[in-house]
């Protein structure tokens, strides 16, 4: 697993194959996101994106009418940008109402009312998605197809072809990660942002141009999601360790370009990124980082206990110190897993690249003449995202999503595994093959790493569209994870399915229970035309359910405190459906004995 | 690459390949492992052919349970299903799958039938005897709540509660609550800060154990508050249990042996108190009982 060398024409055929990695992985996504409902947070963020588009369209009509500046003004911004602020810098959020606004076909006419600003037009300039929610998720697809790509370019840094083609299906087949890829949420872009890093600080530390690329592109990260912030604390864990022979001798490396463009471009694009900050810069960036250094513990089930609190008992501290090590072994496909294990085995093994004392660092190529450390380099990629989830302070609430930016470097090193595998293989069982299979041995490396990415891509099939709910071999899937006491899923997006029932049994009071399927989701829904308008919404809390004759509870170890109130109020236990997955229930529903109902599915 | 070295790597490379085939198997064929809808019904029909006055069904796993409801939630009642606990019950009908059992198979197994990826069983054993259920019988007791200096100040019974005077948030009533996660029919009482809540039992009947269940209920209100609540049972003025909730407690069951008592009607007083009452939703149930 030495550097590759690449000719011009092996680049060109690395950029069609990287490029057909993210149609390939576009199309899955294309093919499968209709089928997973809307969270909670992607309504929200959807909401969001239409208003930012709002904005942009209210600015061309100022520019047309010469009044540009009361665009500029605080209630000019804030009208529209507020929105979602200060939770999350809005570079996706701009994408998935541009998207929208370019991609979404002829919405459901009865939808026109739930739109957040009044809008008039039928249908976007290219209407190539039927629902509006699609267009939404587009850009998020996208990303996810660069994911692809970039982990193929980043492993292609170490390894022949087909083991990086093989990296980059092990990185976007992971259950969880595949659940994340498409949503109008965060989390799968930073992913990618977090690759991207990644691989233009990896090619800045020889090359200057890739050091000022690096800074531009972590200035978009910032704009993504917050977890970009982190990015450069385990870049410098790398860069230390690459020049610890240096610091042992007392003397300091020099600060990379890659670094100081970084602390340049990174503020500068995210200031700049954001109207919601321009109105008081300072002010709103430190609300901005304050919200998520306090960030409340949302509930989250995990081993059979609820944690909604910082532990504070050390066996509480130290059970919940395991959680980001377990979630990634009950969740990542196995065989995944131990091809990781192999291709750390042999990153750790891997002989140190003897220095070229000709040619020493400099700030511009700091990586240049001296080993650059691909050991280190991958484990601060995917073990310093984890060891951030393992203190025992920071909330755990999205589970696998916040520390997924460790998720395609993992794959990367399980498919150096897999590399590592097949040399083994290719040296003792290839030369002794019978004359008549020989033949065949051009076609064994292709063969051997679809046999490896197999296990992944059929569980991601798998667990589709309940990519959360989902757990792996060790765990015993879906089952096994809820007999472990495994967190289910979050968000309130499993519903979907259950809409059309839902519709011919409304309650004649039109008073549903939604419980976490917020009313964002529903306007959505609604506009998608996958669910009938006026079915009621009672609101959230055991009230509402009270004054509800109709209402569901989406699975999760703390919601059982609202299907008490179903019980003691309905005076039923029974209900009228219950989803599973494989046995597993996902979303009850109960139905108030003796109240009236009606079919608002038919006209 | 030696012999050995080479061997291993081979024995390494048939054992991911290895893995790779059953993974990729297992994920392709694991939902038809999975119990069916049809599965489902032939159990319903079968339990419901023999299912008795007095009998329990229960789902192992018990996450299984909505699914079991869903088929014979009409053999439930909300108290059934929100029990106490399982003595009373002296045939248990559990549907299982995956090889999973609950804690509430105890006694004989009676029968058993495997319908599909179900097998549905039947435990019989010695129901125990209940004499008295406090939550059942919450319309019989007297509520007063107990200030140092004013006294006893009496909690007029409604029509589905005791609401004691001036504060909102002191009552006593039946209702199904969440505690430790597990729905449970209790009496939900909160308890007043510098004052004690006394729920107290004229003449209830009772048998040779006094079982006692609390905790505390309300998931959003274990997180926003930390103190204990103190449960004191009194049975002929005398305290025979002093039982602390708190927040990781669940619903925490004692036994009190009442033999000397069995078959007579004695006084039984519960007191409440907190010293730190904020958010604190506190339940519990009590049946008089012989095992």
């Amino acid at each position: 697993m030495s550097t590759v060398l690449l000719t011009p024409r092996d680049r060109r055929i690395d950029r069609g194959i990287a490029a057909l990695l993210a149609v390939l992985t576009l199309c899955w996504l294309l093919g499968t996101e209709g089928k997973q409902g809307i969270g909670r947070d992607e309504a929200q963020y959807m909401r969001a994106a239409e208003r930012y588009w709002g904005w942009f369209a209210h600015l061309t009509d100022n520019i047309k009418s010469g009044h540009i500046r009361s665009s500029f003004t605080r209630s000019g911004l804030d009208t529209y940008w507020s929105d979602n602020a200060p939770d999350h810098p809005v570079v996706m959020k701009i994408l998935y109402g541009v998207s929208w606004r370019l991609f979404h076909g002829k919405e459901a006419e009865v939808g026109r009312s739930y739109h957040p600003l009044a809008y008039e037009l039928d249908h976007g300039t290219i209407p190539i998605f039927r629902r509006p929610t699609t267009a939404f998720r587009f850009p998020a697809m996208l990303m996810a197809g660069l994911l692809a790509a970039l982990v193929f370019c980043l492993a292609r840094e170490f390894l022949p072809r087909t083991p990086s083609v093989l990296a980059a299906v092990l990185a976007v087949a992971q259950p969880h990660y595949f659940f994340h890829a498409p949503l109008a949420c965060f989390d799968a872009p930073v992913t990618t942002m977090a690759v991207a890093v990644g691989l233009c600080y990896w090619k800045a530390l020889r090359s200057s141009r890739w050091g000022l690329i690096t800074g531009v592109v972590f200035g978009i990260a910032l704009g993504v999601k917050h977890n970009a912030w982190l990015m450069p604390i385990f870049l410098c864990g790398h860069y230390i360790w690459m020049h610890r022979a240096r610091l042992m001798r007392f003397r300091l490396p020099p600060i990379p370009l890659a670094f100081v463009a970084m602390l340049v471009a990174g503020p500068l694009l995210f200031v700049a990124h954001w109207p919601w900050i321009w109105v008081s810069p300072i002010a709103r960036t430190q609300i901005y980082v304050m919200r998520h250094l306090q960030h409340e513990h949302y509930n989250f089930e995990y081993l059979g206990r609820n944690w909604n609190l910082p532990p504070t008992e050390i066996g509480d501290q130290l059970l919940r110190a395991t959680f980001p090590w377990v979630s990634t072994a009950l969740t990542v496909p196995v065989t995944t897993l131990l091809l990781a294990v192999v291709g750390a085995v042999f990153l750790i093994r891997r002989r140190k690249s003897v220095s070229n004392p000709e040619s020493t660092p400099t700030w511009k190529t700091p990586g240049r003449g001296i080993d650059r450390a691909r050991g280190a380099y991958f484990a601060v990629q995917v073990l310093g995202p984890m060891a951030v989830l393992t203190v025992p302070s920071t909330p755990i609430f999205g589970g696998v999503k916040h520390f997924m930016p460790a998720a395609p470097y993992l794959a990367i090193v399980a498919a150096m595994g897999a590399h590592a595998a097949w040399l083994a293989l290719s040296t003792t069982v290839v030369p002794n093959l019978a004359a008549r299979w020989r033949r065949l041995v051009p076609s064994l490396p292709v063969a051997f790493a679809a046999l490896l990415a197999l296990p992944a891509v059929s569980e991601t099939q798998r667990s589709h569209p309940d990519g959360l709910s989902h757990y792996n071999l060790i765990a015993g899937g879906f089952a096994g994870g809820a007999t472990l006491g495994m967190n289910r899923q979050f968000w309130g997006y499993s519903v979907l399915p259950l809409l059309g029932s839902m519709a011919k049994n409304t309650p004649a009071r039109r008073n549903v229970y939604w419980h976490d399927v917020m009313g964002d989701a529903l306007n959505l829904y609604i506009r998608d035309g996958r669910l009938p308008p006026g079915m009621g919404n009672t609101g959230v809390g055991e009230d509402a359910i009270r004054n509800s004759d109709m209402g569901i509870i989406v699975h999760e170890l703390h919601m059982n405190l609202y299907e008490a109130v179903f019980w003691d109020n309905y005076r039923t236990v029974q209900p009228t459906w219950v989803r599973t997955r494989e046995g597993v229930p996902i979303v009850t529903g109960y139905k108030r004995p003796g109240a009236p109902f009606v079919d608002l599915t038919t006209p | 690459m030696d012999l050995r070295r080479s061997r291993l790597a081979v024995l390494l490379v048939a054992a991911l390949v290895l893995l790779a085939i059953v993974e990729s198997v297992n994920a392709i064929t694991a939902s038809l492992f999975a119990p069916s809808e049809k599965d489902w019904q032939a159990v319903a029909s079968a339990v419901k052919a023999e299912f008795k006055e007095g009998d329990l069904v229960v789902a192992a796993p018990a996450w299984a349970d909505p699914v079991m409801r869903l088929h014979m939630g009409d053999l439930l009642t909300p108290a059934i299903a929100a029990r106490l606990d399982d003595d009373r019950f002296g045939r248990v009908w559990q549907v299982a799958q995956r090889g999973a059992r609950t804690p509430e198979v105890r006694g004989t197994l009676a029968q058993s039938h495997r319908y599909g990826a179900l097998t549905l069983e039947r435990y019989d054993r010695k129901p125990a005897k209940v004499h008295f259920d406090f939550v059942a019988a919450w319309h019989r007791a007297r509520v007063v709540r107990r200030e140092p200096g004013r006294g006893e100040l009496d909690c007029p019974r409604g029509t589905d509660r005791f609401a004691c005077p001036n504060l909102g948030f002191n009552f006593v009533k039946p209702e199904i609550l969440e505690i430790g996660h597990s729905l449970r029919q209790a009496l939900y009482a909160q308890p007043v800060g510098g004052a004690t809540v006394v729920i107290e039992f004229g003449e209830p009947e009772l048998g040779s154990e006094l079982v006692v269940a609390a905790g505390l209920h309300h998931v959003w209100f274990r997180k926003a508050g930390d103190g204990d609540v103190v449960l004191r049972v009194f049975i002929g003025g005398h305290e025979r249990l002093v039982q602390k909730s708190d927040n990781a407690s669940g619903w925490q069951r004692s036994r009190i042996d009442t033999a000397d008592l069995a078959g007579t009607h004695v006084p039984v007083r519960f007191e409440i108190t907190s010293e730190r009452p904020f958010a604190r939703h506190f339940g519990f149930a009590a049946e008089a009982r012989s095992p």
